[in-house]
């Protein structure tokens, strides 16, 4: 049985999954232009530019933005023993969401957009934005602050966190070209595109593995302070990041180095998150084979540490000077969103419906949808890391432009092929949560207290 | 403890958020490399209509600079792209297109480095033509004015003579001699 206050997060979670199939269909249709530009071409609706505008705000806002939402929606209440503060407002912020993500897709499809990556909406719809992260902020901070749990379990510190820095995060990446133009506006666009991820995609994501794992795994916390001192760390150091973005690039060099130092002071929060998986987890591995899940959760939580160490190193300026505007950096981009934080949402979704409805569907729908998604995006990383290497040495050994596309058409070949698999992974997903939700099943003990969370 | 306080929480986020904005977002305001216009900037500030401005928005609305970034770095693989951009050279840019990614190659100066008008426009309708085994989509579905607008915006995209200064720079330099 579900509350209605969880209807606005069901219908979060459950718009989530209709625009992840349909927005990561257009990554694939990308996929496929890059080998044969004829097509779909020929025609301005589909051109490439606009169609990966369109893929990328798409899985970002539409698929798991949405999903975060739902997650918080779903967790604070349960963390603070009360009821969501509106649920009527939550679902004016659903309705809202799905118009935005609506009116994205035919604007930028119809060539509508500021240029500016990561922050293409036009303005009408960067106030749709406002209006949601502010009525989100709002109803998630009376909720905690109504609370009749005293503690504030450290999942409500990522999300209230979270949450502040969204907006501030939006609005400096999205401050109008006419106000500020020029290499400043190039800095703040990178300072948004990396925090976007940072301090909302990453945060958010946290506060749901610390809300999921020991739930999943029936076992404490390893250790509370450290998830303390993860959450200060990366408050500290993550809002520096964006200026590495720039490096080698035509930016002060003082400004790059503010970029850089605290690219690498990152690995304090990120191992704080890691080393309390890995330590909650202890005694407790033999369930992640029979728990989808925890499989899902502890698979985002690998992928989250591999980004976190790809990620400063593409930032040194070595690396960088061949690494940079290569594919390697599109191949980088998909872990943290793809391989990390949509791992750690389905883990949500799943447990989710295992609560509400009794079980799952299918458990080998979920299974396929694990291997596809893991084994389909590892084929796509590392397709793409090869191929940006390629790329990279091609152009230092000053080879002419068309020899570095020849060089990777083939690799460019197995990305199409693994991200095709993401994709197969995501149907079996949405069927199976389909479903799962027309079976009705009952389970009353869902609104009974999370315990098990409590320190 | 202060760590079941909301306000705490709160604030602090806010506060550290802050810091670093300042820092990485504020502090460039005051860094004259980038805010003083270059010479080469000067040759992209278009008058509003103008083919180069309109031009310019064809190649925002089309997603160009999706595959094609506008900046040339001091290292060795962009060695054959022409002089490195400087933070200057985007004064006039709004919004700027320094792009991230390519796909394609970098088009800071390739009004410089392609300069024929007709090539432009077997390119842009087909890119196989003139490039073979280009991934390239054509943009055949463009109207003529918009590729005509188009081709004036990429033939615009030239640096200024070597040791040519702007207005700014002058006067810039002019303060700077004054108070030595």
């Amino acid at each position: 049985m579900y509350s209605t206050a969880d209807r606005a997060a069901r219908g979060f979670l459950f718009s989530g999954i209709l625009w992840l199939v349909l927005f990561m269909s257009m990554g694939l249709i990308i996929a496929v232009k890059q080998l044969n530009p004829d097509f779909f071409a020929h025609m301005p609706w589909l051109t490439y530019g606009r169609v990966r505008m369109v893929h990328v705000n798409g899985v970002l806002f539409g698929w798991l933005s949405m999903g975060l939402i739902g997650s918080m929606f779903y967790i604070i209440p349960r963390l603070c023993r009360t009821q969501l503060f509106s649920s009527k407002l939550a679902t004016f912020t659903l309705v809202c969401t799905n118009i935005l993500i609506v009116s994205m897709a035919v604007t930028l499809l119809a060539g509508l957009t500021t240029g500016i990556e990561y922050g293409e909406m036009i303005w009408p719809l960067d106030i749709l934005v406002a209006v949601i992260a502010v009525t989100t902020l709002y109803n998630c901070v009376m909720t905690v602050a109504k609370r009749k749990e005293n503690q504030l379990y450290v999942s409500i510190w990522y999300f209230i966190g979270s949450l502040i820095w969204l907006p501030l995060v939006y609005i400096i990446g999205n401050i109008p070209s006419e106000w500020i133009g020029g290499i400043q506006q190039a800095n703040m666009n990178w300072f948004y595109g990396h925090n976007v991820i940072g301090l909302w995609f990453t945060t958010v994501g946290i506060g749901t593995i610390y809300y999921l794992l020991p739930i999943l795994t029936k076992a404490p916390l390893y250790s509370h302070r450290m998830s303390m001192i993860g959450f200060w760390t990366i408050a500290t150091f993550y809002v520096w990041n964006g200026p590495h973005h720039l490096v080698n690039g035509p930016i002060p060099l003082w400004l790059m180095k503010a970029g850089i130092v605290p690219s690498l002071l990152l690995i304090i929060p990120v191992w704080t998150v890691v080393a309390n998986v890995f330590g909650t987890l202890k005694g407790h591995w033999h369930q992640v084979r029979a728990n989808n899940s925890l499989k899902f959760l502890v698979t985002g939580t690998i992928f989250y540490l591999i980004t976190c160490i790809q990620g400063p190193f593409q930032a040194l300026m070595g690396p960088s000077s061949v690494l940079k505007f290569t594919e390697w950096v599109p191949g980088h981009a998909h872990m943290p969103l793809f391989g990390a934080f949509s791992s750690v949402v389905f883990a949500m979704i799943y447990y989710m419906l295992e609560k509400q409805h009794g079980k799952i569907h299918s458990r080998g729908m979920q299974e396929v949808h694990f291997y596809f998604s893991v084994v389909g995006y590892l084929f796509f990383g590392f397709s793409m890391w090869i191929a940006g290497v390629i790329q990279g040495f091609s152009w230092i050994d000053g080879e002419p432009f068309m020899a570095s596309i020849n060089a990777i058409k083939s690799l460019n070949m197995v990305r199409g092929i693994g991200g095709g698999f993401m994709l197969l992974g995501q149907i079996f997903f949405a069927i199976n949560v389909w479903k799962t939700v027309k079976q009705q099943r009952i389970s009353a003990q869902d609104l009974e207290s999370d315990a098990s969370v409590r320190v | 403890m202060f760590e079941n306080k909301l306000g705490v929480l709160m604030a602090g986020a806010a506060g550290l958020f802050l810091l670093g904005t300042l820092a990485t977002v504020v502090l460039p305001f005051t860094d004259t490399s980038m805010t003083t216009p270059t010479a080469s900037a000067e040759l992209r500030d278009y008058k509003p209509d103008s083919a180069e401005a309109r031009g310019r928005d064809v190649y925002i609305a089309n997603g160009c600079n999706t595959c094609h970034t506008q900046y040339v770095r001091p290292v060795k693989a962009d060695a054959n792209l022409g002089p490195v951009s400087q933070p200057g050279d985007y004064y006039f840019d709004t919004p700027h297109l320094l792009g991230s990614n390519r796909m394609g190659p970098d088009l800071m100066w390739i009004g410089q480095r392609q300069p024929s008008e007709d090539w432009h426009r077997r390119h842009l309708h087909n890119p196989r033509d003139t490039s073979p085994g280009s991934i390239m989509p054509a943009y055949d579905y463009l109207s003529d004015q918009e590729t005509n607008d188009l081709i004036a915006y990429l033939l615009s995209l030239k640096p200024a003579a070597p040791g040519a200064k702007s207005e700014a720079e002058k006067k810039l330099e002019a303060q700077k001699g004054a108070s030595e």
